[in-house]
């Protein structure tokens, strides 16, 4: 370490060493710009087509008839599903399911038309496979819309054909129709609910491990820490000069993913911008101090990575949004908790497609505002306790070294 | 052989005395096992409180009303004047949906009009949304039918008639391999084959990058095992490995999480063989690459996420750009979460998984031959440097 002459300790001085560290480090470089970058647009990738449409199925027609012909085209014009296989029998239909050729399978019995008209309720199945959920969910409901319309039309030629009366014949053909309304996201858009949240749980993985990472080139050795504290000129101007600009890299990072989200791909911001702005600020300093921490309690860097993994990669399931935590149990509500991605997800689905105003979403800003006090605080004391003990180790050897001859 | 079987036994050693890769390859497995499943473990949302905007107030209303909370799907947690009251409960998050029912519901619906009522759910979560929507859905429906065939009864019509002209033409929906449509039985059959992935990749990427992984076996042995030696004598020990860690995850795990299973455990292990080989293959690979384990840490640690969604199980593989689909055939997770699937949860034939099962020994001899080369190239460049020495 050359002599400090000339150049005053402070903010600045760590701030650009960490800096310069980057671009000597081009792997450190690749872990917090980049390689998310490159895996975050691989995702966008995977669900650019936001709706899954003309999901394959198949059908058995057994009946052969105009009204079965019909129903087919109906269903094929769903958006949702397309026929793409005629089977002759249910065993065809059954191994083309299991082979994940097709996603359900209509069978239309025999003498449908016959039975429908003359009042038999002849019943239409449909098999579909809820082990691939959301494509099964989605052909149901193709199908489930088709039939219902199909039907639709049976019950006005039925009514009119038994000779009731015009009024009882036009009278409605769903009494209790639910006109249902998908708030929020109304074209049921997989980017605006699943990608928009897949990507800052992707971001909280990597910023919790590369901040352990590259604070634990600073910690993993007691000279390292004090340099970057004589540095600093003080402990919290050396931790706020580590640390910010990796906070900056950090928010470019969600900035950018974020703008491909508005402007390519419709993501409504109906909320609060900087109010969403501050929140993954926030999000960023907490995931950032939680790495530190671990860096701190974990010797070597490498445990500290590996529990940082253990704690952020399974923790999307965590975080409520495919899976709501309105059903989980008391461990993993609890566990949910204490991420700060929870709280983010929450502010970043109230302030973008709810439009929630921000004094009802204030809640988990505050949360994750105590989250980045209650951490610094933490990291702040670690840091004393480390410089007692390493000055105690400094002192120790020399005395030793006194007492010898 | 001799020489395999030092690499094996060395390799076997590494694993339990070597931390970090004890902590991924055995305690991470056993841990991701009680963890990872717990979000899922209550299988379906129940009870999701809504409200309830009722303009109508009679008993038709009131019925209604009833009946909706007496699905296992929804609970109705609030009754509220208006829809501005009602959507700023959503907002707070208390409630996640609202039904409204307009005034003269009653009337219109004795007098055999439409009488619509109106659901708003919050979409900003699909699964609570389609659990709301399909809850009172299904209550309106039939509640409708009844008091339309009472209607038509009334009216004169014949019994039978009246309920074919309410309802000519029923659909019966059969939900197939997952019956109640639980969140557990869906996702954890895949998750589980992405964890197995990720642990073995991310411990034969450490032993190989940790002291001693080099040649595969101790200083001084090097000489003898030959490059052929150390690639098999390595996947031999992780298949060995894999073969407790495979029966834990696809047939133990799933037997204690509930979960339904169709296929035949021997069809099952035998599909994952080559599974296991590309996986190990592949961590060779990645460890040549990166060359230092924490490398192969920090960048193995996110790329789960991309993983599980590039197999084309949660979101379906019609639906992903092609290029991103053909691209995602080289990683084995892909190919084994979609024929594990079916062999294990739909009950296919091992033979309906044959394009997969072939391509994951596709992959164990692509990934097994580019670690055999970079062990070769690894032994050129390390010749001069001992016959200087």
């Amino acid at each position: 370490m050359r002599p400090l002459t000339g150049v005053k300790p402070g903010f600045g001085l760590v701030f650009w060493r960490e800096l310069r560290w980057l671009r000597r480090r081009p792997f450190l470089l690749a872990l917090t710009t980049y390689g998310p970058l490159a895996l975050m647009a691989l995702l966008t990738a995977i669900f650019s087509a936001g709706l899954a449409t003309r999901l394959p199925i198949g059908v058995l027609d057994l009946d052969q008839t105009e009204l079965s012909r019909a129903i087919i085209r109906t269903v094929d014009a769903t958006p949702d599903a397309a026929v793409q296989i005629h089977v002759a029998e249910l065993a065809e239909g059954r191994q083309l399911i299991q082979s994940s050729q097709i996603y359900g399978l209509l069978m239309l019995p025999q003498n449908l038309q016959r039975d429908v008209f003359s009042g038999r309720r002849p019943e239409v199945v449909f098999f579909y496979n809820t082990q691939k959920m959301t494509p099964g969910n989605l052909v149901l409901r193709g199908v489930t819309n088709a039939v219902l319309t199909a039907a639709a039309g049976i019950q006005i030629a039925l009514r009119t054909s038994e000779g009731q009366p015009v009024e009882i014949a036009t009278a409605d053909l769903t009494p209790i129709p639910v006109q249902t309304n998908a708030l929020f996201n109304p074209t049921l858009n997989y980017v605006h609910f699943l990608l928009a949240a897949l990507l800052p749980s992707l971001l909280q993985i990597v910023i919790v491990t590369t901040s352990s990472y590259s604070a634990g080139l600073d910690i993993e050795t007691h000279h390292r820490l004090r340099i970057l504290r004589r540095l600093g000129g003080g402990l919290w101007r050396a931790l706020a000069g580590k640390l910010l600009p990796y906070t900056l890299i950090y928010l470019s990072l969600l900035l950018i993913i974020d703008g491909i989200l508005f402007r390519f791909f419709d993501l409504p911001l109906r909320g609060n911008g900087p109010f969403l702005l501050l929140a993954g600020i926030l999000f960023i300093l907490a995931c950032q101090l939680i790495g530190v921490l671990l860096a701190l309690l974990l010797k070597p860097t490498a445990s500290a990575v590996s529990i940082g993994t253990l704690l952020t990669a399974p923790a999307f399931g965590y975080m409520g949004v495919s899976f709501p935590r309105h059903g989980m149990n008391a461990f993993a509500y609890y566990w949910g908790e204490i991420l700060p991605g929870t709280w983010y997800l929450m502010v970043r689905i109230d302030q973008t497609i709810r439009g929630t105003p921000p004094e009802l979403s204030s809640k988990p800003v505050l949360v994750l505002a105590t989250f980045v006090t209650g951490l610094t605080v933490l990291v702040a004391l670690l840091l004393e306790l480390h410089r007692a003990r390493s000055d105690a180790a400094a002192i120790r050897p020399a005395a030793v070294n006194e007492a010898l001859p | 052989m001799s020489a395999i079987f030092g690499v094996f036994r060395n390799e076997f050693s590494r694993i339990f005395t070597l931390r970090p890769a004890f902590a991924t390859l055995i305690l991470a497995t056993c841990l991701y096992a009680a963890f990872y499943p717990q979000p899922y473990v209550n299988e379906a949302l129940r009870d999701l409180p809504i409200a309830i905007v009722d303009h109508d107030g009679t008993l038709g209303s009131q019925e209604l009303a009833r009946r909706v909370d007496a699905t296992s799907d929804v609970a109705i947690t609030m009754a509220l004047p208006d829809l501005a009251t009602a959507q700023h409960e959503v907002y707070a998050r208390n409630i996640s949906g609202i039904l409204f029912i307009p005034q003269y519901f009653e009337r219109d619906l004795l007098h055999g009009r439409p009488s619509p009522v109106a659901l708003y759910a919050d979409a900003s979560y699909f699964l609570a949304y389609q659990r709301i929507n399909g809850g009172v859905g299904a209550v309106a429906r039939t509640f409708g039918i009844e008091v339309e065939t009472a209607r038509l009864i009334a009216a004169g019509v014949d019994p039978a008639i009246a309920a074919a002209a309410a309802d000519p033409m029923p659909l019966t929906s059969v939900a197939l391999f997952n019956p109640q449509g639980g969140y557990a039985t869906y996702v954890l059959p895949a998750a589980f084959i992405l964890l197995v992935q990720q642990t073995l990749l991310i411990g034969v990427g450490l032993l190989g990058t940790l002291p001693g992984g080099r040649f595969g076996t101790r200083e001084g042995q090097a000489a003898t095992a030959g490059p052929f030696a150390i690639v098999f004598g390595k996947l031999l020990t992780y298949l060995l490995l894999e073969a407790v860690v495979l029966p834990f995850y696809l047939i133990i795990l799933p037997y204690l999480y509930g979960l339904p299973r169709l296929g035949s455990a021997s069809h099952i292990l035998i599909f994952a063989i080559p599974f296991v080989l590309a996986v190990g293959g592949f961590g060779m690979v990645v460890a040549a690459i990166f060359r230092k384990p924490i490398a192969v840490q920090l960048t193995f640690a996110a790329v789960g996420l991309p993983f599980f969604f590039l197999a084309g199980f949660a979101w379906p593989p019609e639906s992903i750009p092609h290029a991103i689909r053909d691209a995602a055939t080289l990683l084995p997770s892909s190919e084994a979460i979609d024929g594990l699937v079916k062999i294990s949860q739909l009950g296919a034939p091992l033979f309906d998984a044959r394009n997969q099962f072939l391509t994951l020994w596709a992959l164990a001899f692509l990934y097994g031959g580019l670690a055999l080369a970079l062990e070769y190239r690894d032994r050129r460049r390390l010749q001069p440097n001992s016959a200087a020495a």
